[in-house]
């Protein structure tokens, strides 16, 4: 026994010495059992509490191990997100402060709407961007700071993100052809001469990738779409209350109650499902807000148990949601409803007055229509 | 449907009822607002048993005054309430209750349908055939008793429950109903905005000879807004009166019963 100890002693020590930098030698070994420990730990969450106190002094770790989900906090952090999340997640309703916006009548406001959507698609590249810059300037005077910072950053990411996709993936990586004919230069001919008006095809070169110019329509295009459809949308929202929204519409349908269209059914329905929406919201947040007060050992759980808890989840959101439904229609008859919508008025109290602000407006749509029709005769 | 023995063999209440009326009905008079006979109530479950909510209920009450209906926890009052408004079908037992009639729930969220405050204090008026101008005037008078005249043009889903339930109550007022049915109003408010409802409920009272409220409560010290109290147990109207007596008859229920556990 103890002449089987010796040699072991006798190796080690003199080795250690010897070598100038004894860490490097052993460093390896250790960083090794270390990110064995901690992948371990990782798959076990009861000592997760141990993975963020190392993580951030050690820089041996691969920095996705942190990233992998792990089953338990997964369901905690899911059901704390939803609880935690705002009561509107549709833009609502600013009424303070009033701007011009919200004295504009809401039919202006609703072929406004069809005008954003329909120019950005039809028109020139600089009306484009024009509409652009337009509504961006619009939503930062009308809005206050943080409604318009919050919309704003959203649209401009998915547009920026469209932008660059498009534009890249359209027509960026150009396919290798062969062309039939032999090149000019081979049978005598000089290589066609560039445009004398400095036009080019390709606009950037990106490493292997490029922007052309039917990258930059497809992707100006795309993207001012994007950002017209929704900021003019999130801005008209927040500027006008539902029930002028409904009015307008029930102005625009009415000609179609000749043809037999039930406009005032539908207007009720809209008006229904505009509250009920944010019902449904709050339903689910609530009883997320119930399954995260209970305080339930995720850790303790098998992935069953988990996926039973969630079943539980919907099914609640599920019976809940529709005694909601039963209760208002119980209180629509209570409140004398007799299942007729022509014969139960409902009353939009907005005035269709015509003001200032309406007759600007209309004044600036008709401009900026006139201007997208002449961009396509006057810029090329 | 109710079981038989039970009418008979009535299960032994606490108190029997002090008013025992004939199941004959008398003339009904123009001063009765609510009136409801041996009402009973009963709902079968899925054992095939039926279980009795209402016993043979009987109250009346008159015209222009500001009624409470008290009772503990599960006696049958909400139940009382739905079917004095219409809602629910009595198993036996007749109702008289003037016309036009408003109901409203416990919850806000049940009541109010629109998304905007405007909207949903119009949607009932929706039956009357008014110009927008009248609309409008009953719409910001109603918002008005209710101290929510700020908020009209907001978005329901941005209130508190408390401002939902006045939002709720200018829907009724709204409607210049002779019978308001009201649901326990005062669960999700604070401690101002109860008295701030319960005397917007008394000024529409006093302010017409033919306003009727109902509102059923379980808290004592909204009692003497009323004029006069139901008090249920068990699905039975125990005693019916005006207000001092209710409260008398029930601080000894409590004090009788507060020496029953302490003996």
């Amino acid at each position: 026994m103890n002449f089987a100890y010796r040699p072991i002693t006798t190796v080690t020590f003199p080795c250690l010495p010897l070598n100038p930098n004894p860490k490097t030698q052993i460093a390896p070994k250790f960083t090794h059992l270390r990110s064995l420990n901690k992948t371990h730990i990782q798959v076990k969450p009861r000592l997760s509490h141990q993975i963020r106190a190392s993580a951030s002094d050690s820089s041996q770790t691969p920095w996705w191990v942190n990233v992998l989900p792990s089953k338990a906090f997964g369901a905690e952090k899911f059901l704390r997100l939803i609880s935690g999340a705002t009561a509107s997640p549709i833009c609502q309703y600013v009424s303070e402060p009033s701007t011009f916006l919200h004295s504009v009548d809401p039919r202006i406001k609703l072929v406004w709407l069809l005008a954003l959507v329909v120019l950005p698609a039809r028109s020139h590249i600089i009306l484009r961007f024009g509409l652009v810059v337009y509504l961006a300037v619009l939503s930062i005077w009308i809005l206050p700071r943080h409604t318009w910072m919050d919309q704003l950053g959203r649209v401009s990411l998915i547009s920026g993100i469209l932008f660059i996709t498009l534009g890249l993936g359209s027509d960026g990586v150009p396919p290798l052809v062969q062309l039939r004919t032999p090149p000019p230069a081979m049978i005598g001919l000089s290589n066609l001469p560039a445009s004398l008006g400095g036009y080019s095809y390709l606009i950037m070169k990106l490493g292997p990738l490029h922007f052309t110019r039917k990258g930059l329509s497809v992707a100006s295009t795309a993207a001012c779409l994007t950002f017209t459809v929704f900021q003019s949308a999130s801005l008209c929202l927040t500027t006008t209350t539902p029930e002028e929204l409904a009015f307008a519409l029930r102005w625009f349908m009415l000609p179609l109650t000749r043809l037999g269209v039930p406009v005032a059914e539908i207007i009720l329905t809209l008006m229904l499902s505009l509250r009920f929406i944010n019902l449904v919201f709050d339903e689910v947040r609530n009883v997320a807000l119930g399954i995260v007060s209970r305080r339930i050992n995720w850790e303790q759980l098998t992935m069953m148990e988990t996926l039973d808890v969630f079943f539980a989840y919907f099914r609640r959101i599920f019976t809940n949601i529709f005694s909601h439904a039963e209760q208002i229609s119980q209180a629509m008859i209570v409140r004398g409803f007799r299942g007729d919508s022509n014969a139960h008025k409902i009353y939009l109290l907005s005035d269709p007055s015509i003001g200032t602000s309406d007759i600007v407006s209309l004044l600036s749509l008709v401009t900026v229509i006139g201007a997208s029709v002449l961009s396509d005769y006057f810029l090329v | 449907m109710m079981n038989p023995s039970n009418l008979i063999h009535p299960s032994k209440p606490f108190v029997s009822p002090l008013y025992s009326t004939p199941r004959v009905r008398t003339n009904f008079t123009e001063n009765i607002a609510i009136e409801g006979r041996n009402l009973s109530f009963s709902v079968g479950t899925r054992q095939g048993k039926t279980i009795p909510i209402l016993k043979d209920c009987s109250l009346h009450i008159p015209s222009g005054q500001f009624w409470m209906l008290l009772g503990p926890n599960g006696c049958g009052k909400s139940t009382l309430l739905k079917i004095l408004a219409g809602l629910l079908n009595p198993t036996d037992g007749t109702v008289h209750v003037k016309r036009p009639r408003s109901f409203v729930f416990q919850n806000p969220d049940h009541q109010v349908v629109m998304p905007t405050v405007e909207a949903d204090v119009a949607f009932g008026l929706g039956k009357f055939n008014l110009t927008p101008d009248v609309v409008k005037c009953r719409v910001s008078k109603a918002l008005d008793a209710v101290s929510m005249l700020n908020y009209m043009q907001r978005s329901v889903q941005t209130l508190s429950g408390g401002q939902k339930q006045r939002v709720a109550i200018a829907g009724a007022l709204a409607e210049a109903c002779k019978v308001l049915l009201l649901d326990e109003l005062t669960t999700f408010l604070d401690e101002n905005d109860q008295i701030g409802v319960i005397r917007a409920v008394r000024n529409s009272v006093d302010s017409s000879r033919e306003v009727t409220a109902l509102w059923v409560t379980h808290r004592l010290e909204e009692l003497e807004y009323a004029d006069g109290a139901v008090y249920m147990e068990d699905g039975r109207v125990v005693m019916l009166g005006n207000a001092t007596d209710i409260m008398n008859f029930i601080t000894t229920r409590q004090s009788a019963y507060i020496k029953e556990i302490n003996y």
